[in-house]
């Protein structure tokens, strides 16, 4: 009977996500036991980390929790939190979510992260995220170290490598001083072979989605993610990925997609509202509509490769997607939509993200008008419900859906 | 003057500039370096929030955008920038401007858009040599752009008049702090704005006759020794060993925030007639004492380099150092300045202001400073409210209450 209603159901779940939830919970563990230690530095998602567990320094990463805070659809609450302490509701609600648990870890899902003993913030992603650590080392004592990837405007010239090169070194003095630990080159090399060959596998899973039916939907690859994010340089991680390859393999081979029956093809941009992006992908697969590809999980990308690591790292990290310019971004969608074959896009535009946001209305005209394809800009939330008002964005994604269904 | 007319006045003055045939190059960002600017031969000319702009952004901006640029972008939509002949945005500041240079080279590609990159944090010697070569990048490009080459000889003509006149307003700040009644801070907030506006030779001089009236009021004190050691201690950030006069009037304000117009601020609390003309003596604002107190670059050695050393050792931005080496220098300011009252604005949808502004305050409590927080927009939307706020702050600071 359960076997039944599995079938019936639009959309189908990956058997490795039982592995995923035990990866991430090894994770979330490993976070704790790290603090108790007095080793754990909280980081940003664009962050080098692995530099951080070459030398044996535990991460959490906060931006993740926002996205569990979302899913919990804890996020209204955590962020009055912060607002309670002044910070105002236009902030980024990851920001305000992770304020929020730091104030009152008794109310927030899973008791808060673990305290941290350090905050590595890099601003390949926005400038956000060292104000935001700033407001978290005022509460924690943390101190904070700030890797800065200055935006990049075409090629990456040799003084902006030279100065995130300087700024890795530093990053290693840090953490030395900060915790007592060195960088062993042979660790090194391990952990960035390791990282590499994870995204490695990573980005097939990602490509595999060209394939039609497409074997993953954008919320398989939303939570599929959160190790690539959270845990590169493990080899628990690559073990989990190679897994996850493998299913999306088999379902390739055997013509299965992530919905039952695959009509439309979109590219999503931006990061997802968390608190309800199960349900409008559930019930845009009951009408067909798949998203084989997205900006947000193709911006794990890249390699750390040759002799000087360092080196790579200060070019890898200063090519994320959001450090580029609005005309990249607009390249990135487009190729997507072509290499991908999608029949259109949809915008997400997240009040309190500016840096992936702002610009958004232009770049919809501009794809639009490169691609051929229509598109549609929604607005809402990543984390705070309350910036969203849902019936809006059905409208809109319903008169999306009329062109093309 | 009211923020209208010197709206009026600085167009009048580029008007003129540019029928001279001088191109005008505008600029958002309190620290771009005008001397690089004007060693090509430009006019910088700061680009002001201007209040009166009627909002034609909704095409190409989300509501979300700050309140700056959502003006900034409307005045270009409506025409409302004739004089300036290109732009240059910073890189790396906020998220807003970031995104903003991007949206605007697209929506107008037709216009001279350039972006000069400034390092974030407090990233040493290393930041100085990477700064220095985008401050290259960016002179190629304006020679690029204009046909006119740097020139060593206007660049030290330029370094010497911004020096001047930073020069002589830092003395007028640190002659408002010992003496209010010396200079009114609308008149410095003025000269911060004519001078951003067109940096000329004449604001220089018009500004050399005030100081000289200053000197004359505080001479007549004999405070002239003590205001040019404050002025120092202020470039220097030590401030413990300030002595202020006993009889200093009361209340004594300071205003702290981001991109708020040290001009605008100065007619809103000047209309409000309970306000004494001695009660706001200092502020923390980026087109105000930040970039007033920018030390002066060295003459000698690589144009490039000596301007990237004084553009990041100015004081207190955000981009540049972390939140405690500001909040450490707030309180200096709160304690030693004998500050009874803060106002902290807020650009609405502005996240270095919003970000900062629960620490701001909590440091104005520690050391025992009432506070008052100023949810500001460029068009100053809801004046009345904004009106009744200071008033009202005021009359806790002077009767006692809570603020
Ligand atoms: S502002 Fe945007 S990019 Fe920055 S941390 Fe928040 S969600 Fe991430
Ligand atoms: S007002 Fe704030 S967000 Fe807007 S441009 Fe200025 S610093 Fe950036």
């Amino acid at each position: 009977m359960s076997e039944k209603v599995k079938e019936e159901k639009a959309y189908r779940v990956l058997e490795s996500h039982n592995f995923l939830q035990r990866v991430m919970f090894r994770y979330m563990l490993e976070g704790h036991a790290a603090s108790e230690e007095g080793k754990l530095a909280w980081v940003t998602s664009g962050f080098p980390v692995e530099i951080p567990v070459a030398m044996d320094v535990g991460v959490s990463y906060p931006e993740q929790y926002g996205a569990i805070v979302g899913s919990e659809k804890a996020g209204p609450k955590l962020c009055e939190y912060a607002e309670e302490l002044g910070y105002s509701q236009e902030l980024c609600s990851y920001a305000r979510a992770s304020i929020g648990s730091v104030k009152h870890p008794e109310e927030s899902p899973l008791e808060g992260l673990p305290a941290p003993q350090a905050l590595l913030a890099c601003n390949n992603i926005c400038g956000t995220v060292l104000r935001w650590y700033d407001a978290i080392s005022q509460m924690t004592g943390a101190p904070v170290f700030l890797l800065d990837t200055p935006p990049l405007e075409g090629e990456q010239m040799p003084h902006h490598i030279a100065y995130v090169r300087h700024g890795l070194d530093n990053l290693v003095s840090f953490l030395s001083k900060q915790f007592g630990t060195t960088l062993e080159e042979d660790k090194f090399r391990k952990v960035t072979d390791l990282s590499t060959e994870t995204i490695g596998i990573w980005t097939q899973c990602l490509e595999a989605c060209k394939n039609k039916p497409s074997p993953l939907n954008c919320a398989d690859r939303f939570l599929a993610m959160a190790p690539v994010v959270a845990i590169r340089g493990r080899d628990y991680t690559l073990e989990y990925y190679q897994t996850l390859l493998n299913e999306v393999n088999d379902r390739v081979a055997n013509g299965l997609g992530a919905i039952r029956d695959e009509k439309v093809r979109l590219l999503w941009d931006n990061i997802p509202p968390w608190f309800r992006v199960f349900r409008i992908m559930g019930s845009l697969a009951k009408r067909g509509v798949v998203f084989p590809a997205d900006t947000y999980t193709h911006a794990w990308t890249g390699s750390i490769k040759g002799e000087d690591r360092m080196d790579s790292i200060a070019s890898m990290y200063s090519n994320v997607y959001l450090n580029k310019g609005l005309e990249a971004k607009v390249d990135k969608m487009c190729n997507l939509i072509k290499n991908y074959d999608l029949d259109g896009f949809v915008m997400f535009s997240v009040r309190s993200c500016k840096r992936y946001s702002l610009g958004q209305l232009v770049s919809k005209e501009l794809v639009s008008e490169r691609t051929g394809v229509p598109g549609v800009v929604i607005e809402g939330d990543m984390v705070d419900s309350r910036l969203q008002n849902d019936a809006q964005i059905e409208t809109r994604l319903d008169a999306l859906l009329e062109m093309l269904l | 003057m009211s923020n209208a007319q010197a709206t009026e006045q600085s167009e009048r003055i580029l008007k003129q500039l540019v029928n001279e045939g001088k191109p005008i190059l505008g600029y958002v960002y309190p620290h771009t370096p005008l001397e690089i600017i004007m060693a090509h031969g430009l006019m910088p000319a700061l680009l002001y929030a201007n209040p009166t702009v009627m909002g034609s952004y909704e095409a190409s901006l989300q509501t979300f955008a700050c309140s700056f640029i959502r003006n900034m972008f409307s005045q270009r939509v409506n025409d409302q920038l004739p004089y300036v002949n290109g732009i240059v945005f910073p890189g790396n500041t906020c998220d807003s401007l970031q995104n903003l240079a991007d949206i605007w080279h697209l929506r107008f590609p037709q216009d001279k858009v350039f972006r000069l990159t400034y390092p974030a944090g407090n990233q040493g010697e290393a930041a100085v040599q990477y700064f220095a070569e985008e401050l290259r990048i960016f002179s190629n490009a304006l020679e690029d752009a204009y046909g006119s080459p740097f020139s060593d000889a206007t660049f030290r003509q330029a370094v010497d008049l911004v020096q001047q006149f930073r020069s002589a307003v830092q003395f007028l700040y640190a002659a408002r702090l010992l003496q209010p009644s010396s200079v009114p801070y609308h008149r410095i907030a003025a000269f911060v704005r004519e001078f951003h506006s067109a940096p000329l030779e004449m604001v220089v001089d018009e500004l050399r006759a005030t100081v000289n009236d200053v000197e004359h009021g505080l001479a007549e004190a004999g405070r002239i020794d003590s205001t040019k050691a404050l002025q120092h201690a202020l470039l220097e950030r030590r401030l413990e060993d300030v002595s202020l006069p006993s009889d200093l009037p009361t209340p004594r304000i300071a205003i702290v925030g981001g991109m708020t117009e040290p001009q605008a601020i100065a007619e809103l609390v000047n209309a409000i007639s309970k306000v004494s003309s001695t009660a706001v003596v200092f502020d923390l604002l980026s087109f105000g004492f930040k970039t007033i107190f920018m030390p002066m670059p060295a003459f000698e050695g690589d144009p490039f380099e000596t301007m990237a050393r004084s553009v990041l050792g100015a004081l207190l931005e955000p981009t540049q150092e972390g939140l405690p080496r500001r909040l450490d220098f707030l309180k200096d300011a709160l304690t030693h300045l004998a500050i009874d009252g803060l106002i902290v604005c807020e650009q609405s949808f502005c996240d270095p202001d919003e970000f900062e502004s629960p620490s701001l305050l909590t440091v104005a409590s520690e050391v025992g400073v009432r506070t008052v927080r100023l949810p500001v927009d460029p068009e100053f939307s809801d004046r009345v409210r904004l009106e009744g706020r200071i008033q009202s702050f005021l009359e806790t600071l002077t009767h006692g209450g809570a603020a």
